[in-house]
């Protein structure tokens, strides 16, 4: 059963499209990974799943519920972890999760209940009398997510919930997500970061200039570059002669070639045959190679193979 | 109405922490009460009556006889003067002098030789005054001596129109119209017989202007949710737009109601602050007050980007506000009167002291219906441009 439903969602600002018919379905119980570069999309599609904006077009259900036409009954089902921190800092992190909770009803013993399970569940016990300005970047995310789950919401809405942060708080994070998930939730995560969404997404929909340009399964995206392999070659001399990368350019073999000061990217249909051809270049240019590495396709490839450029650009 | 209680409550926890809020809240207005009181009690206000202690009058009959002056002698023995002069006989002018400088009298008369033959042969004659060290003594005296000389100049005008006959006639007619009938009548200008003080002054001034200011709470709460981002997650909590809008209202509004309470009581108990003599329609004045300045902050704050401009907008309206309905120090009738009618405070500021004057009820219910207007004015335009314009992360 789908706990979201998109259809033909659209939204502008000021005559331009950032959600330009936008279609997918989000089952009960995965965790949905919804990528993108900065500017794809994804926060406004966020926005009108949480009810903040309203569509310009389409409609959206979440739990069989319109969002326009019943919005309180949709937001009771749904905790938003938004991108920027989402906190007083004048109040203890008890006091910050007990807020959030008796706006969703929730009061006397099982609010208590549900703010020392939120806090236990986040690592944050020890500091819930403790206000969130002398947190760690990291302490405070996992304070944001806190007052995301202490009414256990049905669908947890993750808006690049790990940005800014140390990699120990982001592990962390992305247990929590699956721990979140294993516990009933559905998880939409949103990032830019491919590592993240291949480590704890079910599925995965990628978006770019407001479109899903790609979404299933990391190994059906994955299967659509099947055909096109990335060998990465880093210089140990310096960057690579022009000449070099001119002829790496004009092979007929090598579909692109792309150049981040001492390293080299190539993507080829088959890495196998033509390496040999490779390793000619570089020594009839006097390239010196310090390594030399051979990656099977990920999202990242994929995204560049579908748009031409990288998350990150 | 459960959420609106929370977002009360939450806003009270916030405020209640911020030590600058509860200085600026609590404290400032007390601190300029009690200087603006004390420094300016000599310029506000109506003063109340002062005690006139007896004036020792050296007398100083010239020709040596007081009998030559027997007008000035019987003067001097009326009982009107009881209370007001002491008349002494000096034997000479250095006598007198001598008793001015060394404190032995108040005030002194230099009466000439042969007084009431010249006054009864209507020729010119003066009585001389030296004055002593004390203004308050010299008025007293100098005008007891002047409405003397005013009965003898009006005896001596009748003597040189109609005769000597007609002097004694003019001396009846010019008794004091006090045994017959009090010729001056007592009014009542402050329609309750009181005055206020310089506290009481601005004790009302400082109230309205601080209850104005609690606009600010409002600009900085409605601001501080949109920069911490927390507005962004209230949206996606199943809280409307009303209950967000109500909750931050009450809280603001029970801090401001709070202030209000704090400035009459305690200004009242540390000042001696007199508020009137009916307490229910002040504290119908301050609401009506705090409605106005938490509906013109959020009209202001629906329209600016940035609270900083907001803030700039609500401050300067209410220090000119403030001062335009001279809540800073009195302006002339005609100011207040004509650009004071604009300000919000005004309406206010004359209702309160007119409550602390124990006007009546008919004085003050137009200054009521002219506020409960402009409020009611003030809470349609936030509430239609807080719907239109709209409060969004």
């Amino acid at each position: 059963m789908a706990i979201a439903e998109l259809s033909n969602v659209v939204k502008r600002y000021d005559q331009k499209l950032t959600v330009d018919h936008v279609n997918v379905k989000i089952e009960e119980g995965e965790i949905f990974g919804l990528l993108g570069p900065n500017g794809a999309g994804k926060s406004t599609t966020i926005s009108m799943i949480c009810g903040l904006l309203e569509p310009d077009g389409g409609e959206i259900l979440i739990d069989g519920l319109s969002v326009k036409a019943r919005p309180l009954d949709v937001k009771k089902r749904i905790g938003l972890v938004p991108q920027e921190l989402a906190l007083y800092e004048m109040m203890s992190a008890a006091e910050n999760v007990a807020f959030f909770g008796r706006l969703y009803g929730l009061r006397g013993k099982l609010l208590k209940e549900r703010v020392e399970e939120a806090l236990a569940f986040t690592g944050l016990s020890d500091k819930a009398k403790e206000k969130p300005s002398t947190f760690s970047g990291g302490m405070k995310r996992r304070l944001n997510i806190a007052c995301a789950i202490m009414h256990r919401p049905k669908l947890i809405i993750m808006d690049e919930p790990t940005v800014g942060i140390d990699p120990q708080s982001r592990n962390h994070i992305l247990e929590s997500v699956k721990t979140l998930n294993q516990m009933g939730s559905t998880i939409i995560y949103t990032s830019h970061y491919m590592e993240e969404v291949e480590a704890i997404c079910d599925r995965v929909a990628i978006m770019d200039k407001g479109h899903i340009i790609a979404c299933g399964t990391e190994q059906e995206l994955r299967e659509r570059v099947a055909h096109e392999e990335k060998i990465v070659i880093k210089s140990g001399a310096g960057p690579l002669a022009p000449e070099l990368l001119d002829e790496l350019n004009l092979h007929p073999r090598i579909n692109r070639v792309k150049t981040l000061e001492e390293t080299v990217e190539l993507y080829l249909p088959s890495s196998q045959s033509e390496l040999q051809d490779i390793l000619f270049i570089f020594a009839k240019h006097g390239g010196v190679i310090a390594s030399l590495q051979i990656e099977e396709p990920d999202l990242e490839t994929l995204f560049l193979n579908l748009t031409g450029r990288t998350l990150r650009d | 109405m459960a959420n609106i209680w929370t977002i009360a409550a939450n806003e009270l926890r916030m405020m209640f922490r911020s030590r600058s809020v509860m200085l600026n809240t609590f404290l400032l207005p007390l601190v300029l009460i009690f200087l603006l009181g004390a420094a300016l009690s000599g310029v506000v206000g109506v003063k109340g009556d002062s005690s006139i202690d007896p004036v020792r009058v050296a007398v100083v009959y010239t020709g040596g006889d007081p009998q030559e002056a027997s007008a000035v002698a019987d003067f001097m023995k009326s009982p009107e003067l009881d209370g007001y002069i002491i008349p002494v006989e000096s034997s000479s002018r250095d006598e007198a002098e001598s008793g001015l400088r060394n404190g032995k009298y108040g005030y002194a008369v230099i009466v000439p030789q042969d007084f009431d033959g010249k006054v009864q042969r209507g020729q010119e004659v003066k009585l001389e005054y030296i004055l002593g060290k004390n203004s308050m003594d010299n008025t007293v005296a100098g005008t007891v001596f002047d409405n003397f000389l005013g009965a003898i100049n009006y005896r001596q005008a009748a003597v040189q129109a109609l005769g000597p006959q007609a002097a004694v006639a003019a001396a009846a007619a010019a008794e004091p119209a006090s045994s017959r009938e009090t010729a001056v009548k007592l009014g009542d200008l402050n329609n309750g017989g009181q005055s206020y003080t310089a506290s009481q002054y601005y004790a009302a001034s400082m109230l309205l202007m601080f209850l104005l200011y609690s606009g600010l709470d409002v600009s900085g709460s409605l601001f501080g949710e949109k920069d911490r981002h927390t507005l962004y997650r209230l949206g996606s909590t199943p809280v409307t737009g009303r209950e967000l809008f109500f909750g931050k209202i009450l809280g603001i509004g029970i801090v401001a109601a709070l202030q209000c309470a704090t400035i009459i009581i305690l200004s009242n108990l540390l000042f001696g602050v007199y508020w009137g003599n009916r307490p229910w329609l002040l504290i119908l004045f301050c609401l009506l007050m705090i409605v106005v300045s938490m509906t013109f902050s959020i009209i202001v704050s629906m329209f600016c980007k940035t609270l900083t401009t907001a803030n700039t907008i609500v401050n300067f309206v209410t220090v000119g506000m403030t001062f335009l309905s001279g809540g800073m120090n009195p302006l002339p009738d005609e100011w207040v009167h004509s650009v004071g009618l604009f300000t919000f405070n005004h309406w206010a500021m004359d209702s309160i002291i007119r409550m602390m004057l124990h006007s009546g009820l008919s004085q003050l219910l137009p200054n009521l219906w002219v506020m409960s207007l402009i409020a009611l004015v003030l809470l349609g335009a936030a509430i239609f441009s807080y719907r239109k314009v709209g409060y969004h992360a």
